[in-house]
């Protein structure tokens, strides 16, 4: 753990930093001005949102915090601290002045931590299990779609394309109590079988959250694949280089697969910025204590920055993944320019 | 000599024209049957429409008879014999039962009252599973409703007028999309499902969720229709037929309903057959994690949660719930995949 394990955290981190600078570098600074004019209205929209949507919910938020011996004087000073005594349009102006100083505030029910910290600590877990997932979905996903392509019509691509459907359809609050019953089973008869849930005890924790997750992503990528796979055999070009004479396996890597990978990367691009959010069913099933298991205990406790931090972190990582897909498009296809 | 009846046209003796001829025959295929007559070649397609009809009628229908089905048996607390029209209703909990969780016969030994068994507090599973699925087609069909409906209209319009209206649109799509859906989703449940339930206490106790979760899966849904419909009004106004009535005086109100809502068809079709499985889902996720559908009422996610509490439980709990439930999504995705295939334009053989 440590270090190595945020590897792969820190490495998308460096590589989306990297295709920021280029980007800057290669269309200059009135686009990216662009982008963050963009960034700034959404971060505005989504704040408001879950703002008012807080603030509607009945319950008040501070109650467990003030404890069983509360008095109206302590509860009452409670709400002070928390500027929740202002009136609405206030509460959202000191929100947005924090947000300017990059302060996001305490939390409502976990004493004394700030919002960075509990970020901080979900974050990594979440986009660890994500990223995991994600990698692992592509690897196996994106051949079985290329050879279903190369092979529609066939037995295969039929079968492949089928249980690819299934797999996605089936939501992970149905498939992960389903292996924790059989997990439970199997256990029950002495035979060697996962963790059913937990985090952090041991490092083959992780194994059946990313199974689960990588077999729906799987199912997607694989028909996405397929899917795109197909549209570009089907193009003039292919033809033409299968018939000056190039091997099929050339013309399939060489020509199609560059030109397949431009949806995929569109497809990709969002998937990587919601890894911040976590899944929410893996982690809330699995006991693992993620941004995504965060995010629904908070609601439910009415903790409402913990709400906000990961909502605004979800929509800065959804602008700078776009931004960075609309770089991608640009090393993969020279044609497509960037406006 | 014998003469060939020749059809009144002059010169009708040219191959070609009789080719005219002979195509004037044919009746002109729609494009709304030649793709119906597509799908139904999709076996699979078929056999998956067939599959979720019968869940719908058959959740629908049969509970109006089910209610007068069995014989009276004993109530666990009571000790009255109680009618079928009492513990046949999905609500109904017998309480008594609670001490042998999941048993098949809690109303008595010798009944077979429960077709598919009863949950640890004495419920019938399958007045539930029924309810259930009652309630994800009611959500999957208010939210039908509410995406086509806005998505349609502002759609035409910022397609057709464009101008602000359509940077308002743009700039509130970037606002849905950037927001973590399911998140967005469980914040409206918890925000607004207390105040419909209380608007609608009267009424029903699980109309207020209905709406609350119709409101909150539709406000994610509609946007993406908006997008499709709006590309595609961009991509008809351009027609050469839609410019024609615009020159000679069309009004825009007509030319809208008239010319282009028409052929919006297929676009429409094939983006609300997806999002019907986008909310099932997000109805079961929302009673999943119970800010959904909350008891007395019942939702297949509610079942599976409720299976959730006791995990070393009857393993039929999870199972029909979770059954009903994958083989409704896995059979909206088939027909999906076949709508898709049949009305998509671009993949027409």
């Amino acid at each position: 753990m440590g270090l190595l394990s945020n590897l792969p955290v820190l490495l998308v981190l460096l590589a989306v930093i990297a295709l920021v600078i280029y980007s800057g570098i290669r269309i200059g600074p009135r686009f990216l001005i662009k982008r963050l004019a963009g960034l700034v209205f959404v971060l505005f929209g989504v704040t408001f949102i879950t703002f008012i949507l807080g603030y509607v919910t009945p319950g008040s938020p501070v109650q467990n915090l003030c404890g069983a011996k509360c008095t109206p004087s302590q509860l009452k000073l409670l709400y002070h601290i928390y500027h929740l005594d202002l009136p609405w349009y206030e509460q959202y102006a000191t929100f947005l002045n924090g947000l300017v100083h990059f302060d996001l505030g305490f939390s409502f029910t976990q004493r004394g931590r700030t919002v960075w910290s509990i970020l901080g600590t979900g974050v990594p877990i979440s986009a660890q299990i994500g990223l995991s997932a994600l990698v692992f979905a592509l690897l196996i996903g994106v051949p079985i779609g290329i050879f279903a392509a190369v092979r529609a019509g066939t037995k295969f691509d039929t079968a492949s394309m089928t249980v690819a459907l299934v797999l996605f359809s089936i939501p992970t609050f149905v498939s992960i109590p389903i292996y924790q019953i059989i997990t439970v089973q199997l256990s029950q008869h002495g035979l060697p079988h996962l963790p059913i849930s937990g985090w952090g005890d041991s490092p083959i924790e992780i194994v059946a959250p990313v199974a689960i997750l990588t077999i729906v992503e799987l199912g997607f990528y694989a028909r996405l694949m397929r899917t795109t796979m197909l549209d570009v055999l089907n193009q003039d070009y292919v033809r033409t280089a299968r018939a000056k004479g190039l091997s099929r396996r050339l013309v399939v890597f060489r020509h199609a697969f560059r030109n397949a990978l431009v949806p995929l990367v569109t497809a990709i691009g969002p998937a990587i910025a919601f890894v911040v959010t976590g899944a929410f069913f893996t982690e809330l099933f699995f006991n693992i204590p993620g941004i995504g298991f965060q995010s629904v205990a908070s609601i439910g406790n009415k903790d409402m920055p913990v709400v906000q931090g990961t909502v605004i972190i979800v929509a800065v990582a959804v602008a700078v993944m776009n931004l960075v897909v609309d770089m991608v498009y640009g090393i993969l296809d020279p044609r497509i320019k960037v406006s | 000599m014998d003469t060939i009846e020749q059809p009144s046209i002059v010169g009708a003796s040219s191959p070609e024209q009789i080719e005219v001829y002979d195509a004037k025959e044919q009746p002109s295929i729609s494009p709304m049957r030649a793709a119906v007559r597509r799908f139904l070649r999709d076996r699979r397609a078929v056999v998956c429409l067939g599959i979720i009809l019968f869940l719908v009628i058959f959740s629908f229908l049969f509970p109006l008879l089910y209610v007068h089905m069995g014989p009276k048996v004993l109530d666990g607390i009571s000790g009255k014999l109680i009618p079928p029209e009492l513990y046949h209703q999905f609500s109904y909990s017998n309480l008594a039962a609670s001490d042998k969780p999941g048993t098949l016969f809690p109303l008595g030994p010798n009944s077979l009252t429960y077709p598919l068994g009863g949950d640890p507090i004495g419920r019938d599973m399958l007045a539930r599973l029924m309810a259930g699925i009652n309630v994800s087609i009611e959500v999957a069909l208010f939210v039908e409703v509410f995406d086509i409906g806005l998505g349609v209209l502002f759609g035409t319009l910022a397609g057709w007028y464009g101008g602000w209206l359509g940077t308002v649109l743009d700039r509130f799509t970037d606002i849905v999309f950037a927001f973590p859906g399911l998140l967005l989703i469980i914040l409206m449940g918890a925000a607004l499902g207390p105040i419909f339930d209380n608007i609608f206490k009267s009424i029903n106790p699980i109309l207020g969720r209905i709406v609350m979760l119709t409101l909150a899966i539709g406000l994610l849904a509609w946007p993406l229709m908006m997008r499709f419909v709006r590309g595609q009004t961009l991509n008809l106004k351009e027609q050469q037929f839609v410019e024609a009535s615009r020159v000679s005086g069309t009004p825009d109100g007509k030319a809208i309903t008239q010319h282009i809502i028409p052929n919006l068809l297929n676009i429409v079709v094939v983006a609300s057959t997806l999002s019907i499985l986008g909310s099932i889902v997000g109805e079961a996720a929302l009673s999943v994690l119970g800010v959904g559908i909350r008891p007395p009422g019942s939702s297949l996610g509610l079942m599976i949660s409720d299976s959730l509490e006791s995990i070393y439980g009857q393993w039929t709990e999870l199972f029909w719930p979770a059954f009903v439930l994958v083989v409704l999504i896995v059979c909206f995705s088939f027909v999906g995949d076949g709508v898709r295939d049949a009305f998509d334009p671009r993949t027409k053989d």
